[in-house]
């Protein structure tokens, strides 16, 4: 009994990185462009295909094409941007927030549906060699895949924070979220921020996507749960935060799974958006909500 | 009510009319299912116009107040309940729902509303599903009596209510004061209209003709899943058939609807699954480039040709004008 | 160096700006002076490409500057420092320097430049790995004067450095000013401040309801009723 619990706990944490990873990606994108990317789900969905149809195809081993995954995600993202999204760019905040979310509403359509027609909507995952190793330690099993997942999130959320803090790029970023008149003034040209920022965003839904379809399984109408998982992670923890968005990822990995545990797997989606109204009525910054400029 | 506005209730009931005698006149069983998806998408668009487009709060939970009615009315119904009854409580669940989650939820800022209700329609959504998996079916000795043509009349006579309604709302003391709320909330404040009033009444009839709108629904069908109403996808096709036909808008809700199902039809008999590409294209240029929807086209046409009438600034978004300004400022 | 030539700036359908004409000269140390809303920072901004103007045109180095994108100005060597001392409050002061340099041409003397910095606002060197939001006014102004400055520029524009600081700080912040521009910076000073500006600028220019009503030196323009009054009151 104990056993499965910590079992449980274990996976959950392992789902959860990769939720973080997915949501640091949709938070970075809102934190510095307010732009509400609802589509974020089917950008995952779109790297999960990138990766399993290399693999499918060509044999390409489901990690060394995560560079390849989030480089079709930067190429989407380059053009949802310069076609949509920076057409919003000089709207006020609010109306920025909600007509990029409705964009993002009419995106998430027609990508789903090019997926059903590309890859029709049967659920996909990808098998290989070593899908089904897993070590043991004290009778818990850490799946191979699983494992390998969570530290290439943990490394890439890492490496984001370390290039917003210490990079020279980072701090224009940085500066152009707090002030972009100010920016602007000191020469950031805050178009191509936005652009590097939602581009990142789109790479790490990207990678996110890739690893879910080697760890569990894809399929074209994933998006909406998705983008609903990182809109909750990132309430969670908190806007502006990437490590704390991060481990809003592993929170909700857990609580989703001993709700499964306690009331049964149907209700896993029900605690997160459960949470998320909680966190949203007692408080709207998140919980880990230090406000960062 | 001025002339214009009789003129288009007149219209409004010649139009029901002319659509009443469609079963007298076509045995095309596949025409009479057409217009009550018609009707149906016509009440969804409408209702959801009252909150998301007169009121500006963009809600995107309105599949659950479909999905309440819808499942209030049949399972009463099929319980033997007066249909009258059983649609009546199937508006007005929704309507409580609505009261519950509207004071909190108003106190979400802009965006954060529309996650909110979206994320309160999917728990609905996940939450019938487990609890009721089954398929709601007509008892057999109603399927061999099933009868398309009192199923048209009830749906043609609730959308016609329906469009009267949100017609009146918006020529109203209220309906103003919704549109306040929308363009500037703290300035409708400061001339004494209660935002959370008007937003609160907005959501309730929104959510009461959806909820109508699923009572329709659920007598209609002959047999569907009763978790199928909750699926998001009937807020995303409300949302955008407001949004193509224009938003804000009596007409523009209905032009959207009408011209969703028939493109929708259309393209599903020779292109299959078409349809998403064409209004998700259609939903973003609108959202972009053309704020106040078909309708707007329309009343730029109009102005076209009426240049020598001052116009209103081409830059206000129909929306507006169509509400509140169109009127005729002496009558 | 710096023309201004005939130009109308506006907002939405607001007009702020009508028919403003003025001109820097190299080395020269301009102000500004007008009341508050007189559309002084307008101005500025009109320079710095964040507000274009309705008509006229702003040559800088005979370079059309409206056909600028904002963010190329400071290449072009202008360098605005904005009201208030807005800095980066998020970022360490270092940080606030080192973006400051973030033009090309800047960046590539970044490190020359910031021990010239340091040496002019040695207060800054102290605090370089604080957070900018934890400095006082004065030392914010210094920090935003500093960070103009590490784009090594030709025309710095100040936008009222004075405001809400205690007259102690204004003097010294002035006495800055004044040392700056005789190291030979050319000097945009937009101030409501009428009398430490005329005490400090070569010429002035009087702005009022967006309009430029007066143009001389410190003497001849005490004749104009807003200066007697500011400069007396």
């Amino acid at each position: 009994m104990v056993e499965t619990l910590v079992q449980n706990i274990v996976f959950g944490l392992l789902l959860g990185a990769l939720y973080g990873l997915a949501a640091v990606g949709l938070s970075l994108v809102f934190g510095v462009t307010k732009f509400l990317n609802v589509a974020h789900g089917e950008l995952l969905m779109l790297g999960g295909y990138v990766s399993f149809w290399l693999f499918n195809l060509y044999h390409v081993d489901p990690f060394v094409s995560l560079p390849l995954a989030a480089l079709a995600l930067v190429v989407v993202g380059i053009v949802l941007y310069s076609l949509l999204f920076s057409r919003t760019v000089k709207m006020d905040e609010e109306q920025k927030v909600q007509t990029t979310m409705l964009i993002g509403f009419g995106v998430s359509l027609i990508l789903q549906n090019l997926a059903q027609r590309l890859w029709t909507a049967d659920d996909r995952s990808i098998t290989t060699a070593y899908s089904r190793m897993s070590w043991t330690l004290f009778d818990i099993r850490f799946p191979i895949v699983r494992v390998v997942s969570m530290v290439v999130a943990l490394l890439l959320v890492i490496a984001l924070q370390q290039f917003l803090q210490r990079s020279y790029f980072g701090k224009a970023i940085r500066a152009t979220v707090e002030d972009w008149e100010e920016a602007t003034i000191i020469g950031i040209d805050t178009h191509r921020v936005y652009l590097v920022a939602f581009v990142i965003g789109a790479a790490f839904a990207g990678v996110a996507g890739a690893l879910v379809s080697v760890g569990y399984s894809i399929v074209p109408s994933m998006g909406l749960e998705w983008t609903l998982v990182c809109l909750v992670v990132m309430t969670l923890g908190g806007l502006g935060s990437i490590i704390g968005t991060f481990v809003g990822g592993l929170i909700l990995g857990v609580a989703q799974a001993l709700t499964a545990f306690a009331v049964g797997g149907a209700y896993r989606q029900v605690v997160g958006l459960l949470l998320f109204l909680v966190v949203l009525a007692v408080r709207p910054q998140g919980l880990f909500g230090v406000k960062e400029g | 009510m001025n002339r214009r506005d009789i003129a288009f209730v007149v219209s409004a009931l010649i139009i029901a009319a002319a659509l009443a005698v469609v079963p007298s006149i076509t045995v095309k069983e596949s025409v009479i299912n057409l217009l009550v998806l018609v009707y149906i998408y016509v009440m969804m668009a409408s209702s959801w116009n009252i909150i998301g487009g007169i009121a500006g709060q963009v809600n995107l939970g309105h599949a659950a107040f479909f999905g309440l009615g819808s499942l209030v009315s049949r399972i009463l119904w099929t319980k033997g309940w007066p249909l009258s009854v059983s649609m009546i409580l199937g508006a007005l669940v929704p309507v409580a729902f609505a009261l519950i989650i509207g004071a909190p939820s108003f106190k979400l800022r802009g965006v954060y509303f529309a996650i909110g209700t979206l994320a309160m329609a999917q728990i609905l959504f996940i939450t019938t599903r487990n609890l009721f998996p089954m398929i709601s079916s007509l008892p057999t000795e109603a399927l061999a009596t099933y009868s398309l043509a009192p199923r048209y009349y009830v749906a043609l006579g609730m959308t016609l209510l329906t469009v009267l309604v949100v017609f009146w709302l918006s020529r109203s003391r209220w309906g103003l004061g919704m549109v306040a709320v929308r363009e500037e909330a703290n300035a409708a404040e400061s001339l004494g209209v209660s935002a959370l009033q008007h937003k609160l009444l907005a959501l309730c009839l929104s959510a009461f003709f959806a909820g109508l709108a699923g009572g329709v629904f659920a007598y209609y069908s002959a047999g569907y899943y009763l978790f199928f109403p909750f699926f998001p996808t009937w807020t995303f096709d409300a949302v955008m058939a407001t949004y193509i036909g224009g938003t804000g808008t009596v007409i523009g809700p209905i032009i959207g609807a009408v011209f969703y199902v028939l493109v929708k039809e259309i393209l599903a008999l020779r292109f299959v699954e078409l349809h998403p590409f064409i209004f998700g294209t259609l939903f973003i240029l609108v959202v972009l480039f053309l704020p106040g929807g078909m309708i707007q086209i329309w009343s730029r046409l109009r102005r076209l040709f009426r240049r020598a009438a001052p116009a209103p600034s081409e830059e206000k978004a129909m929306s507006e004008s169509d509400m509140v300004h169109d009127r005729p400022a002496v009558e | 160096m710096l023309n201004v030539e005939h130009i109308n700036v506006g907002y939405k359908d607001l007009q702020v700006l009508w028919d403003v004409s003025f001109q820097v000269n190299q080395g020269e140390l301009v102000a500004l002076i007008g009341p508050n809303g007189a559309g002084k920072t307008t101005t500025l901004k009109a320079i710095m490409g964040l507000r274009r103007p309705w008509s006229g045109t702003i040559y800088f180095e005979g370079q059309n500057l409206c056909k600028v994108p904002a963010h190329k100005t400071a290449e072009l060597g202008i360098a605005m420092v904005p009201e208030g001392g807005r800095v980066f409050t998020g970022l360490t002061v270092l940080e606030n320097l080192e973006l400051g340099a973030f033009a090309p041409h800047a960046r590539k003397h970044m490190a020359q430049t910031l021990e010239e910095m340091y040496q002019l606002f040695p207060r800054l060197e102290e605090r370089k790995f604080q957070r900018a939001g934890t400095l006082s006014g004065g030392e914010r102004q210094m920090l935003a004067i500093a960070r103009a400055l590490m784009s090594r520029p030709k025309l710095l524009m100040l936008d009222e450095p004075s405001f809400g600081l205690a007259p102690l700080l204004v003097d010294r912040i002035f006495a800055k000013i004044k040392e700056i521009n005789q190291a030979g910076m050319t000097i945009l000073l937009v101030e409501q401040n009428v009398r430490a500006a005329l005490e400090l600028a070569h010429r002035s220019y009087v702005i009022q309801n967006g309009r430029i009503v007066g143009m001389g030196t410190s003497e001849e323009l005490l004749s104009f009723e807003f200066v007697r009054s500011a400069y007396l009151g």
